[in-house]
């Protein structure tokens, strides 16, 4: 099992390094699964994760100018490994003026992703910062554990507000409630509401739009005959909500959620080169 | 007596970066300036800054008088503690704009150390801070015998630690002619599975300075150390390094024309691993607690205790510290050396101790210094403050220092 991969171009390392702290935000520990053409943050949907799961896939050729990966086995080119993401947010933070990364799995006392960044200095040879990440190799038996999950059937799918007013609404609402409920209709309404028993309080948003999603196979989706007014809703736990909203650090280029209602809450938000998904369940 | 007025912003910062080495400092006026100094519990870091008199704005220190008379006077110098006099120099960049003078004094006949800060709008704040009497503490390094020499300016010092997260205790400083590497450390039962490690190398092109006479790899306490970093930056001064082999002191220093500050750090030895008794330790811990001769005084009887105390604790890496290990060890040649500096005043008190105290030196040696030892002492007293390898106007602080 080998890999190792540089980054040269600071707008990509930048860029990079921000998907990295939005993953550090959602999970602690996740997995980095990586394939010949892509990277995906994993993080499974099991109880001690709140049952939340998250899913961000990128094109390994939109950051890195070299990428050479060797899995286990031919047949399965493929390395998954557990890390802490909080670790590699560090490392990369301060590379902002890197003249290169170099990321490189090693085995030193353990295996580790090391980060070597070149950094520019006064003199005529640069300053190297190594930081050695520890990291645990998935075993090919397990790896269906982490398979890409499917896009639920969902009653309602609607295009988010602007994250940072979503934001700034939800992070005062934390402040009241440990639950959140999140509803939307197909008539591009979005309410969030809190209730406790000294106060109740609802944003409303409008004219948010509805994505059109195709139907495969021609079959009727859930929503072809639904009423245009009517409220699918999921009540969660506003605390995944914020780290959602509190980890964007860019605006995406698309936001939207798909609710199943009472059941799960499905955020996908897209940029040019990444996308991340995210599933809150709904709480009884 | 002492009354000066200063310059806020560099003072306060001083007594941040002070702060990190322990809870409480020495104030230490002498007619040359005013030192601060502070030693942490466990004796394995020693801070000292001195404002040359030139510093203040107005500076006037009188000799006090004979201890003989009836009404108690105000013998400086004095232990202040560093939570009462913080919040006088909490948020300094406010203080900068707000404050138009500040002014320190003390005076024969009250108990108190008085920080008064004439600020905007005409609003003054007074500050009557109490204070134990003590004899001062010294920390005696000779700087000019160490093999190795770094000096550097201030901001690649932070833009190297920075890489380092806040959380982390312990670095080690590895050098060799071509090369010089800061890295983290970590204990050999370290779970290297859950630990990250980050180091950073760097070349003697990026020293303004770069002597080393001998390879080696010191291990200090990087979290005592981040004070002096952020006041030299503060101040935009270069920092000078003072080290040796591993077990031997480290000294930080920073000097300009107004102030002179240095921080000295014990270094863990790992030379000798013989049955070492791992503690989790957060810093270095003390060397052979025979070593810190106290001089008679009212401090004394408190830093026994503590003293006692450690010599018991388990010690961990510096294992020549233990009373029961006087075996040879290759540092005995350097502890010779060091015991040279050792006042006339201390080896008196403890004659007995002097000689097995040389087999098991290996960092810092601190001697206290009291009024009553100062024509006994005379010059081969060696302060920090007065290293001999620089020559400037503090050149004539070397016999003045002693108190």
């Amino acid at each position: 099992m080998r890999f190792r991969a540089k980054i040269v171009d600071l707008a990509c390392l930048n860029h990079f390094s921000r998907i990295i702290n939005t993953i550090a935000k959602l999970a602690k520990t996740c997995i980095l699964r990586l394939t010949v053409c892509k990277l995906y943050f994993i993080l499974s949907d099991k109880v001690a994760n709140g049952g939340a799961s998250m899913w961000c896939e990128l094109s390994q050729g939109n950051f890195f100018d070299e990428f050479q990966m060797e899995g286990v086995a031919a047949e399965h080119n493929e390395i998954y490994l557990e890390l802490v993401p909080e670790n590699l947010s560090r490392a990369l933070k301060t590379a902002q003026n890197a003249k290169a990364v170099k990321i490189k799995l090693t085995n030193k006392h353990c295996p580790c992703l090391s980060v070597a960044v070149e950094l520019p200095s006064l003199s005529s040879s640069s300053r190297i910062v190594t930081h050695d990440i520890p990291v645990g190799v998935i075993p090919r038996r397990m790896w269906n554990d982490f398979r890409e999950p499917s896009v639920p059937d969902f009653d309602v799918s609607i295009y988010l507000p602007a994250l940072k007013t979503m934001k700034s609404v939800v992070e005062r609402m934390k402040n009241l409630s440990n639950l959140i409920v999140i509803e939307a209709n197909l008539s591009g309404e979005m309410n969030l509401k809190i209730e406790t028993d000294l106060v109740a309080v609802t944003t409303h948003f409008k004219d948010l739009g509805n994505p059109p999603w195709a139907s495969e196979d021609g079959c009727e989706s859930n929503t072809q005959d639904r009423d245009l007014e009517s409220m699918a809703e999921a009540c969660i736990d506003i605390k995944k909500l914020l780290q959602l909203l509190a980890g964007q650090q860019v605006n995406p280029t698309k936001a939207l959620c798909n609710i199943v209602h009472k059941r799960i809450v499905h955020f996908i938000l897209l940029h040019e080169e990444v996308s991340l998904q995210y599933f809150i369940p709904a709480i009884a | 007596i002492l009354q000066c007025f200063l310059s806020l912003a560099v003072f306060g910062r001083a007594i941040h970066a002070i702060a990190r080495i322990s809870d409480e400092f020495w104030f230490d006026p002498i007619e040359k300036g005013l030192a601060l100094r502070s030693v942490n519990s466990s004796r394995s870091a020693y801070a000292c800054v001195f404002f040359s008199s030139m510093f203040f704005q107005h500076y006037c220190w009188t000799a006090v008088s004979q201890p003989c008379q009836k009404e108690k006077q105000l013998s400086l110098p004095c232990k202040l503690i560093i939570k009462s006099v913080l919040p006088v120099f909490r948020c300094v960049n406010v203080l900068e704009r707000n404050v138009e003078r500040c002014s320190i004094s003390t005076n024969p006949s009250g108990h108190h150390i008085t920080f008064q800060l004439l600020c905007r709008h005409g609003v003054v704040k007074t500050y009557n801070l109490t204070f134990q009497d003590c004899d001062p503490l010294q920390a005696v390094f000779a700087k000019h015998m160490c093999p190795n020499i770094l000096k550097v300016h201030s901001r690649l010092l932070a833009d190297v630690m920075i890489h380092f997260p806040t959380s982390q205790e312990e670095i080690t400083l590895s050098v060799t002619p071509m090369k010089v590497c800061f890295k983290s450390y970590t204990e050999e039962d370290t779970d290297f599975s859950r630990t990250m490690l980050t180091e950073i190398q760097l070349s003697p092109e990026e020293f303004d300075y770069f002597q080393v006479g001998v390879d080696s790899e010191v291990t200090f306490c990087l979290k005592e150390l981040r004070g002096l970093l952020a006041f030299s930056e503060a101040a935009s001064v270069p920092v000078s390094i003072h080290f040796d082999r591993c077990g031997r002191p480290i000294a930080f220093s920073i000097e300009d024309l107004l102030l002179e500050a240095s921080f000295i750090l014990a270094t863990l030895c790992e030379a000798e691993k013989e049955a070492a008794t791992p503690e989790p330790a957060c810093c270095p811990r003390p060397w052979d607690s025979s070593r810190t001769c106290m001089d008679k005084s009212d401090q004394t009887s408190m830093d026994r205790a503590r003293i006692a105390d450690t010599a018991t604790s388990k010690k961990p890496q510096q294992k020549g510290n233990t009373p029961s290990m006087v075996s040879a060890k290759p540092s005995n040649a350097l502890a010779k050396q060091e015991v040279k500096n050792i006042p006339r005043g201390s080896e008196r008190d403890v004659p007995g101790r002097a000689g097995a105290a040389m087999a098991k030196f290996h960092s810092l040696f601190f001697g206290a210094v009291s009024y009553k030892e100062k024509e006994a002492i005379g010059d081969t007293f060696q302060s920090l403050v007065t290293a001999s390898d620089t020559e400037e106007e503090f050149g004539a602080l070397q016999s003045s220092q002693v108190l």
